[in-house]
């Protein structure tokens, strides 16, 4: 009995996980490859290239998130200092120290500096947890996920201008 | 009060030491001599203050000493309590004259006090399992007469009457509350073992007590009926929630074991597993960037323009890059010569050619570059070529 090659490597990606693969590997159907040196990040991708934004139109409710804009302003401050280059895709990016972000989102909130660490720390590992970045605590760096690999060129133009205009992790807040 | 029964002096002597045992055994509780504390630390207080009293042995304490045992309340705090207690006679002179130093402290106030927090912790119903028990001792002791055992089986009847009405009150109510309560709900098969007991032996040993013994078994079954309703209610909605504590673990365990396959997944219903993971759309991230709550009010921008906006010129000649390129596109077309027709120019595909039009125009336009495109009257109509119809112009350098 033979089996084809993507169904094995549907079963080794179940088995072994999301970053298990190899980039030679063959991706299994229904999910997409991102590779990231010899290893390869598994990840759904979306038919007819619609990503989940398409759900607005359709105003079907999407996965609820919990406090949505402090994590999508988590996702931006570490941006602002993993994707340096920015005429270049955010993936695979440049590991940042996690002080560095931190600072760069105390700049953008109001309030108490250590307070807003400790929910971008929260942050950043919920970030992490679901593939939008690549948290590495014994290290203390941080840099993009695979998962934003998975952003269509296109609709990059508004985030790379936020990048520009955004201070970064040097600019003290006033 | 009726006229025939005039209340002697002794009477008065009795009501008198009847209503002093409720003093002193609820004085710690009482705000002032005629109402219940409202705030907790003030039963602290007396707490602190029998203890010490205990301590003190059979001297008692001055009013110094008492103040300093109350150290960490507040001194109108401590004043107060001190005047309760002593109206109440909780704490009394240890000799009952004037401008008298020393007190003492009344034995019934520290009883009672014991069961208020008694009663506080488990809210009674460890309480009805001690009567019960103690009821079902003096059953037993042949010193006992029927009027006491008649008397005890009314309380009880009483007791669990209040009891049933109580749970079910809760049981019409709002299931919030009833989880609220549900500990007065446990061990209730306990309590109704332990009274039919109580009233086998009183009904054994008493036979003429038959009404009483009715009335106590009428509670019984309808504290019973009340009690499984209220805890029926309880598991139904149980079902919905993953607060552990509402039920004791062995009920859990039991339904772990016994549960069909369907019951158990249905405990799960409404949890999602291997769910999708949220989706940050980068326009979804600027907007959030934008709503962010800011440190200083936001200052309106000055309008700007739709088209991208190259910025201040930090360079003399920043904007000479497009006047450099059509300089570049003119060169090109004139090849060095001084004049080139533009039919000649325009012919070929007109998607290009209408971008070298443009460009011509644009360097035609600007005053500091040195062509122009002079247009004369001919009209060329070319069906088959690209540009359908042309006219006739030339592209040619200024002399400056």
């Amino acid at each position: 009995m033979s089996w084809s090659p993507q169904i094995l490597a549907r079963a080794r990606a179940r088995v072994l996980g999301a970053d298990g693969t190899g980039a030679a590997d063959p991706a299994p159907p229904g999910l997409a490859a991102v590779a990231d040196g010899p290893r390869a990040w598994l990840l759904p991708s979306w038919p007819d290239g619609a990503t989940p934004a398409l759900l607005e139109q359709y105003e079907v409710a999407p996965m609820p998130l919990d406090r949505a804009g402090q994590a999508r302003r988590v996702l931006a401050a570490a941006l602002r200092c993993c994707w340096t280059a920015l005429d270049d895709a955010p993936w695979p990016g440049e590991p940042a120290p996690v002080a560095a972000v931190l600072a760069v989102y105390a700049g953008m909130t109001r309030g108490d500096a250590a307070l807003a660490g400790r929910w971008a720390t929260g942050e950043l590992r919920r970030l992490a947890d679901t593939g939008w970045l690549l948290l590495d605590e014994a290290a203390g760096t941080v840099r993009p996920g695979p998962r934003t690999a998975l952003w269509r060129e296109e609709s990059l133009g508004p985030l790379r201008d936020l990048l520009r205009r955004m201070p970064g992790p040097g600019a003290a807040a006033p | 009060m009726s006229s025939e029964s005039v209340p002697s002096l002794d009477d008065a002597l009795a009501g008198e030491a009847v209503l002093g045992v409720y003093r002193q055994m609820f004085a710690a509780l009482a705000r002032d001599s005629g109402a219940v504390v409202d705030d907790p630390v003030l039963v602290d207080v007396a707490e602190t203050l029998l203890a010490a009293f205990a301590d003190a042995g059979e001297d008692g304490l001055s009013r110094e000493q008492m103040r300093y045992v109350c150290r960490r309340y507040p001194a109108e705090v401590f004043e107060n309590r001190l005047r309760v207690l002593r109206g109440l006679g909780a704490v009394r002179e240890v000799f009952p004259k004037p401008n008298q130093l020393r007190y003492r402290a009344s034995f019934t106030s520290v009883v009672g006090l014991m069961f208020v927090r008694r009663m506080m912790l488990d809210g009674g119903q460890s309480e009805m399992h001690r009567l019960l028990a103690l009821e079902r001792l003096n059953v037993a002791d042949p010193r006992m007469t029927a009027a006491q055992a008649r008397a005890g089986a009314e309380g009880l009847a009483r007791a669990f009457r209040l009891w049933s009405v109580e749970l079910v009150t809760l049981t019409n109510g709002t299931i919030e509350e009833l989880r609220a309560q549900a500990p007065k709900l446990w061990g209730a098969e306990d309590i109704l073992a332990g009274a039919e007991r109580l009233h086998g032996a009183i009904l054994s040993r008493w036979p003429e007590l038959d009404r009483a013994c009715t009335e106590l078994r009428a509670a019984l079954y309808a504290y019973g009926d009340a009690s499984r309703r209220a805890a029926a209610r309880l598991s139904d909605s149980a079902g919905l929630t993953r607060n552990l504590t509402l039920l004791p673990p062995e009920t859990w365990r039991t339904f772990a074991r016994t549960a069909s396959r369907d019951e158990l997944a249905a405990v799960l219903d409404g949890f999602v597993f291997d769910a999708p993971a949220p989706w940050h759309e980068p326009a979804a991230v600027v907007a959030a960037v934008a709503d962010a709550p800011r440190a200083v009010p936001a200052r309106p921008a000055p309008p700007r323009a739709a088209l991208p906006d190259g910025g201040l010129a930090d360079r003399a000649d920043a904007g000479s890059a497009e006047a450099d390129r059509l300089r570049d596109v003119a060169e090109r077309v004139l090849r060095g010569r001084d004049r080139a027709p533009v039919e000649a120019l325009l012919d070929g595909d007109w998607a290009a050619a209408r971008r070298l039009l443009a460009d011509l125009s644009a360097a035609h336009l600007r005053p500091e570059l040195p062509y122009r495109l002079v247009w004369s009257d001919g009209l060329a109509a070319r069906p088959d070529a690209a540009p359908a119809w042309l006219s006739s112009g030339v592209f040619e350098r200024v002399d400056a």
